[in-house]
């Protein structure tokens, strides 16, 4: 349990402080933002209870959201998407797999890895402009915005996840 | 009753779920109105210091830039202030006035330096957060100016930070200013995009000005002191409502590499907000009593 704990928390850390302090500086063309953070809920292994997804994923939107200045934008949606992971990735384990499979390339294969994250990622962006925009813009800029944004988002997060699978 | 703990120990993570939700929710609409949350912005002591020291290591690569600007800038003062002197000397045959009135001038204001530690430009509504707040004497309303001109006005404080309106934000950022030579005035406005070009409004109709004249700041809202640096007139346009002029302006500050600026608090501002404050008092008495 411990040792589960502190290794959330050495990511959370390095994940806040990423986007924080790099990521939240890039806007590619004005519109693509890359949200690294994602991949903190993207990565829960099976099994996890269910609160403790959503309390962690709250707690780092939360802190991601008191750094940029917009309080509720980053942690409503990170607790969007942390409700749906574990359903999500019920339906990509392979059968028979273990009670605590990880949700890394690894053992999903690197096919449905793709596929699980691009869905969560997606449903994140589309999200997280809507709520930030809410009613400023128009919707082809919100498209544009949440597309782009993903795009680079699953390039980095892709990137990673090759280099910790070694 | 039984039925219901099952149904709560089944379902638990759902009201967890709806739970955050809401207190989500309630932080978006709570940000709106947004006074008396500083603790949950980059004005917060912690957050701002480690934003404080991210600006302390990138401020030393844009150093040698904002040092050949603020040398130039020096440089062409100095040499204003001296031609100017000279001339008010062949006026007056006086040659002391001239410091007399500056010292005068001068210790009306007081200004505190401060370091920007957080700012965006790419936004329709940017903040700035500076590392001097009420500990400090800043107080919310008071003008900001950096060596090259404007910058924004203090809308929020805590103990050690302030939080910045600066003069690139669409929604509530309104300065008065007028032009350097004929005096006309109007409010500066922003409308997104190009962080360097900004538009003077509500200019009238009958005022004659020429394109690169100079346009500073106003004084009439005794945010900033009358001649503070705003821009120069690029192009002309004719307002919506066609009533008035709208000025295309080339802002003089350069927002993205802001690293150095000054609050400028003057003593005598409480007094005149005291006057406007009882001027308006006695007009809605007397609508009253007719």
């Amino acid at each position: 349990m411990s040792v589960e704990f502190f290794k959330r928390l050495g990511w959370f850390v390095i994940l806040c402080v990423a986007q924080v302090l790099i990521l939240n500086h890039i806007h590619l063309f004005d519109i693509a933002i890359p949200l690294l953070y994602v991949y903190f809920t993207i990565t829960f292994h099976r099994g996890t209870p269910k609160w403790m997804i959503l309390l962690w994923s709250f707690a780092l939107g939360l802190a991601i959201d008191v750094f940029s200045n917009t309080p509720g934008l980053a942690s409503g949606s990170m607790t969007l998407i942390a409700a749906i992971q574990p359903y999500l990735l019920e339906l990509f384990v392979p059968r028979d797999s273990a009670e605590n499979l990880d949700a890394s390339i690894q053992s999903l294969g690197i096919g449905k890895f793709m596929i699980f994250s691009a869905i969560l990622l997606v449903i994140y962006c589309l999200v997280f402009f809507a709520v930030e925009a809410f009613s400023f813009y128009n919707w082809q800029y919100w498209l544009a915005c949440a597309g782009a944004s993903s795009l680079l988002t699953f390039v980095l997060m892709m990137a990673i996840e090759s280099v910790r699978k070694k | 009753m039984s039925n219901l703990l099952d149904f709560l120990r089944k379902y638990h993570h759902w009201l967890l779920f709806v739970f955050l939700e809401v207190v989500s929710v309630v932080l978006l609409f709570k940000y709106n109105s947004y006074q008396g949350s500083a603790w949950l912005s980059s004005a917060n002591v912690a957050v701002g210091k480690v934003y404080e020291l991210e600006s302390d290591v990138t401020s030393f690569f844009s150093m040698t830039r904002a040092n050949e600007e603020l040398t130039l800038r020096n440089f062409y003062l100095e040499r204003q202030v001296d031609q100017l002197r000279r001339l008010y000397t062949e006026a007056t045959h006086d040659t002391t006035v001239t410091e007399r009135q500056e010292l005068q001038f001068l210790s009306q204001y007081k200004l505190i330096p401060a370091k920007v530690v957080a700012n965006t430009v790419h936004k329709p509504d940017n903040l700035m957060t500076i590392d001097k707040g009420a500990a400090d004497g800043v107080e919310v309303n008071m003008g900001v100016a950096s060596g090259n001109g404007v910058v924004g006005v203090v809308y929020l404080v805590s103990d050690h930070y302030s939080i910045v309106i600066p003069a690139l934000n669409t929604s509530m950022s309104r300065i008065s200013c007028s032009i350097r030579n004929s005096n006309y005035f109007g409010y500066l406005h922003w409308s997104g995009g190009d962080p360097a070009i900004a538009y003077l409004e509500d200019v009238p109709r009958h005022a004659r000005f020429k394109k690169g004249e100079w346009v500073v700041t106003s004084g009439y809202s005794s945010i900033f002191p009358s001649g503070v640096l705003v821009g120069q007139i690029e192009k002309v346009f004719n307002s919506a409502d066609g009533l008035s002029y709208k000025l295309q302006l080339r802002l003089s500050t350069d927002f993205g590499c802001l690293r150095d600026v000054c609050v400028i608090s003057d003593k005598r501002v409480a007094e005149q907000a005291k006057l406007l404050e009882a001027a308006r008092d006695s007009m809605a008495l007397t609508n009253r009593d007719r």
